[in-house]
C-alpha cells in the first residue's frame, strides 16, 4: 500500500525525498557528534575547574583540618568564597574523618558537627564528574589528604547553570542551521535532479501521450549534452517509428485479407455467372429460331429476365461488398441475403449444406454497422467452408442475445481449429501473415465493436460464437 | 663569553650587604594587637607615618597572630614596644609600664560586647548555653576574659557551657563568625564592634548586642620597664601622647576613631583585675 503510494510520486520528486532523507539523517549525525564533542569538552572543563577549585582548597584546608580547626576552615572557606562572589562555587562543606561537618561556607545550611552525609552522598568524584544533565548545579567530593592520609573530605556545589544553557543554545542553534542546510540542500538537490531527470520525465510524458500510444519526442526537445540521454530519447524515437511501421503493416494486410477472401470467392461466383450465361444463350438461340412463336419468346423472354436479374443481384452483392467500408451504413436483413448469394455457390461447389437462419430483425441489426459485421460473417463462413469435408454441412445462426447483444454463431463439422489459428482468431499474440481466411481481420473486428469470440468443440462440430454489443450505430 | 662576565656582576652584586639592611637594622618596631585595623593597611600606614613624624625617625610595626605572640616578642626584646591588651599587660605587669592610653568617645575605657545574630532573641548569656561561642583570642580582656569570668561567677567553665568554643584571633573575625552563622555567639571587643558598625555596617548589622561589660580600661601602648630610660622609647611616648596636635597624628587617630593618647593611670585597669581574680579563683 506504501509501496504502491511512494510509486505514484514522480522519479524526480522520489529522488529528491531520498536525497532530502539523507541530508537529515546526516544532519543528525553530525548534529549528534557535535554535541557529543560539546558535551566532552564541558566535562573536561567542569572537571578541571572541579579540580582546581578542589585541590586548591584541599591544599590550604589538609592541616587545619587536621587539627580540626573550625574557625581556620571557615575561614578559608569564607574567603574562598568571597573571592570567587558570583561564579561557579555555590557552597562547600568540609567534614573531618568521621564525615561530622568542620565548617561550611553556609554554616546554617551545614551546621559544625553536623552529618556531612546528606552532602556527600549524592556528591560525584572528580572524575565522574559530569554537566550533561539539566541540572543548574552538581556536587563533587574529594579526600582532603594530608601526607597521604585521608584526614576528612570536601564536597562542593558547583554552578554549572551557564554551561547549561550554553549547551542548550547550541543544540538549538545547530538543529537550526542544520535544518536550514538541510532544506537548502533538498531545495537545490531537487532542482538539480529535476533538471538532470527532466529527459526521464519527458520520455514518461512521450510514453503515454494522447491516450496510450507513444508519441515521438521532437529533435528539438533532446538534449544536446546529455549522451547517455540523448541516446536513450533517439532509441525511442527509433522504437516509436517502428511500432507506427507495425501499425502501418498490419493495416495493410488486414487489407490485404480482406481481398484474399473475395479472392478466395472468385472462381465460385465465375461458375455461377458463367453457368446461366450457357442457358442464356441458349434461351437467345431458340428466341432466333422461334421469332414467329409468341409463346415461346414470351417464355424465352421470361427466362432470360429471370438469369439476368440473377447475374444483376450477384455484381451487386460484389460491389456492395467492394464498397462496403466506405458506405458505413447500418446492418440490414439484405445483408445477409448478400452473404448468404455470395457464400452459396462456395458450398455448393464443395457439395457441402447450408443451414441459413437469421432470427433477428431490423431493429436488433440497425445498431450494428454493415461492414464490419458482413466481412466477419464471409470470413468465418469461408473458414467453415475450408474446414469442412466435402458434402459437410455449415450453419449460421444470428439472434439477438440478452437484448444488449446480437450472436451470430457459425458451425461446420469439420476437424477444428489447429493451435495456431485459434490464437489468430481468440489473442492479440502477434502472428505471421498466412493461415485460416482472415482470422486475424476477424479478432481485430471484433475487438473493434467491442464484441468477443467463443469457440467450442463439441460433438464433431467446431462452433464459432461472435456476440456483439448493440448501441454503436454506425 | 659576555653572558657569562654578565651572570658574574650580578652574583656579585648580591652578596654585598643592601643599605636596606642595614637600615632595618636601626629601626625602631612597635608591635600591634590583632584589633580591627589588623587587615586595614591605610590604618597601619597612617599610624606608622604619624608616629614616624613625631619620632623623627622610620619605625617599623609588627602585626602577629595572636596576642601570645605580641607579648612574646615583647617581652623577649624582638619588638621596642606594643599596643596591647589590658589582660596581657596585666599579666606581665612586673616587666611592663604603660606609655599611654587611647581616649575613645572622651574616656579612656571600653566594653566588652556579648554578641549573637541578629536573629538570636537571646536577651543574655544565660540563653546561650548549649551553643556554639567564638572568643577573639585566650588572652583578650574583652574577647576572652569577661565572658569566662562571668562563667566562672556562675560556675561554668566555656568548654562545658557551650557546646564548641572556637578561637577565631581577631575581634573582626567575631564579628564575622557570628555574622555569618557559623557560631550562635560571641565576646568582642565593643571599640571594635562600634568602629566596624561605621566602617563595614553590612557586616555588623547581620549581628546584635546580647550584653554589655562594665567600662574596663582600654588597650594601653606598654614598654620593657628596663627600657624606659631608652631615648626610642621616651621618643615614642611623646609622639603618642602628642599625636593629636599634629596633622599626620590626627590622621591617623581619625582613621581609628579615637580622640588621644594620654598619660597612663593603672588604675583603669581594676576591673581586669578583679576579672582575672574571679577566674583564678574558679580554675
Amino acid at each position: 500500500m506504501r509501496q504502491g503510494t511512494l510509486s505514484r510520486i514522480p522519479i524526480t520528486l522520489r529522488v529528491a525525498l531520498a536525497m532530502g532523507a539523507l541530508m537529515i539523517a546526516l544532519g543528525l549525525v553530525a548534529s549528534q557528534q557535535v554535541l557529543r564533542s560539546l558535551g566532552r569538552l564541558h566535562d573536561d572543563r567542569l572537571r578541571e575547574i572541579a579540580r582546581l577549585h578542589v585541590e586548591g582548597l584541599s591544599v590550604a584546608l589538609g592541616p587545619l583540618v587536621l587539627h580540626k580547626d573550625v574557625w581556620e576552615v571557615y575561614d578559608t572557606l569564607d574567603r574562598a568564597r568571597a573571592a570567587s562572589d558570583g561564579q561557579r562555587m555555590l557552597f562547600t562543606v568540609v567534614a573531618d574523618d568521621r564525615n561530622s561537618v568542620l565548617a561550611a561556607t553556609d554554616p546554617l545550611r551545614a551546621p559544625v558537627d553536623s552529618d556531612a552525609t546528606p552532602f556527600s552522598e549524592n556528591a560525584s568524584d572528580l572524575s565522574g564528574l559530569t554537566a550533561s544533565g539539566n541540572a543548574q548545579q552538581v556536587r563533587v567530593r574529594a579526600p582532603l589528604l594530608v601526607a597521604g592520609r585521608m584526614v576528612g573530605q570536601i564536597v562542593s556545589e558547583i554552578d554549572v547553570g551557564d554551561l547549561v544553557a550554553e549547551r542548550k543554545r547550541i543544540t538549538l542553534y545547530l538543529l537550526l542551521a542544520n535544518a536550514g542546510a538541510t532544506s537548502l540542500l533538498v531545495c537545490a538537490g531537487y532542482f538539480l535532479v529535476a533538471r538532470m531527470l527532466k529527459p526521464v520525465a519527458l520520455l514518461a510524458q512521450h510514453m503515454d501521450d494522447a491516450g496510450g500510444a507513444p508519441s515521438r519526442i521532437p529533435e528539438s526537445e533532446i538534449p544536446k549534452s546529455d549522451t547517455e540521454l540523448a541516446r536513450l530519447l533517439r532509441t525511442f524515437n527509433a522504437m516509436t517509428g517502428a511500432i507506427d511501421a507495425r501499425a502501418e503493416a498490419e493495416r495493410r494486410l488486414a487489407e490485404r485479407e480482406r481481398f484474399v477472401s473475395l479472392g478466395r470467392l472468385s472462381s465460385s461466383l465465375a461458375h455461377e455467372i458463367n453457368n446461366p450465361l450457357g442457358g442464356l444463350l441458349n434461351t437467345v438461340d431458340t428466341i432466333r429460331a422461334y421469332p414467329s412463336r409468341p409463346e415461346v419468346v414470351q417464355k424465352s423472354v421470361d427466362l432470360l429476365e429471370r438469369g439476368l436479374v440473377h447475374l444483376k443481384d450477384v455484381s451487386q452483392a460484389i460491389l456492395e461488398e467492394n464498397r462496403l467500408d466506405r458506405a458505413g451504413l447500418p446492418l440490414r436483413l439484405t445483408d445477409f441475403d448478400d452473404l448468404k448469394l455470395l457464400f452459396e455457390p462456395e458450398a455448393a461447389r464443395k457439395g457441402q449444406s447450408l443451414d441459413w437462419q437469421v432470427q433477428a430483425d431490423t431493429d436488433d441489426l440497425s445498431s450494428l454497422p454493415a461492414a464490419p459485421v458482413r466481412q466477419i460473417v464471409l470470413n468465418l463462413l469461408l473458414n467453415a467452408s475450408a474446414a469442412a469435408p466435402e458434402g459437410g454441412s455449415i450453419s449460421l445462426r444470428v439472434r439477438p442475445d440478452n437484448n444488449d447483444s446480437v450472436k451470430l454463431t457459425i458451425t461446420d463439422d469439420g476437424t477444428g481449429f489447429s493451435a495456431q489459428d485459434r490464437d489468430r482468431l481468440m489473442s492479440s499474440a502477434p502472428v505471421a501473415p498466412g493461415g485460416g481466411v482472415g482470422l486475424r481481420l476477424v479478432h481485430d473486428l471484433v475487438a473493434g465493436l467491442d464484441g468477443r469470440i467463443q469457440h467450442v468443440r463439441d460433438a464433431g462440430r467446431t462452433s464459432l460464437a461472435v456476440i456483439l454489443p448493440k448501441g454503436r450505430t454506425a | 663569553m659576555k653572558r657569562r662576565e654578565l651572570i658574574a656582576g650580578i652574583a656579585a652584586s648580591t652578596v654585598l650587604p643592601s643599605p636596606s639592611v642595614l637600615r632595618a637594622e636601626q629601626l625602631f618596631r612597635l608591635a600591634l594587637t590583632p584589633v580591627f585595623l589588623d587587615n586595614d593597611a591605610v590604618v597601619i600606614a597612617r599610624l606608622r607615618d604619624a608616629l614616624s613624624a613625631g619620632m623623627g625617625r622610620d619605625i617599623d610595626l609588627v602585626q602577629r597572630r595572636t596576642y601570645q605572640e605580641i607579648t612574646g616578642a615583647l617581652l623577649d626584646g624582638s619588638v621596642d614596644a606594643a599596643w596591647v591588651c589590658g589582660f596581657p599587660f596585666l599579666q606581665h605587669r612586673s616587666q611592663l609600664t604603660l606609655l599611654g592610653v587611647p581616649i575613645w568617645r572622651g574616656q579612656p575605657r571600653y566594653q566588652s560586647y556579648l554578641i549573637a545574630s541578629v536573629t538570636d532573641e537571646a536577651a543574655g548569656l544565660e540563653d546561650l548555653r548549649g551553643g556554639m561561642h567564638a572568643f577573639s583570642d585566650p588572652d583578650s580582656n574583652s574577647g576572652f576574659l569577661v565572658t569566662a569570668s562571668d562563667l566562672a561567677r556562675m560556675g561554668q567553665a566555656p568548654d562545658t557551657y557551650f557546646a564548641r568554643t572556637i578561637f577565631t584571633w581577631g575581634h573582626r573575625n567575631v564579628v564575622r563568625a557570628v555574622a555569618g552563622g557559623l557560631v550562635r555567639s560571641g565576646s568582642v571587643d565593643g571599640y571594635v564592634w562600634e568602629t566596624l558598625a561605621a566602617v563595614e555596617p553590612e557586616l555588623v548589622a547581620r549581628t546584635r548586642i546580647v550584653a554589655k561589660s562594665e567600662w574596663l580600661g582600654f588597650p594601653p601602648f606598654a614598654a620593657r620597664t628596663d627600657r624606659m630610660a631608652d631615648a626610642d622609647v621616651s621618643a615614642l611616648q611623646r609622639a603618642l601622647l602628642a599625636m593629636d596636635r599634629t596633622d599626620a597624628g590626627r590622621a591617623a587617630l581619625d582613621l581609628l576613631f579615637l580622640d588621644e593618647i594620654t598619660e597612663p593611670d593603672i588604675r583603669l585597669f581594676d576591673g581586669i583585675a578583679a576579672r582575672m581574680a574571679v577566674l583564678e579563683q574558679a580554675g
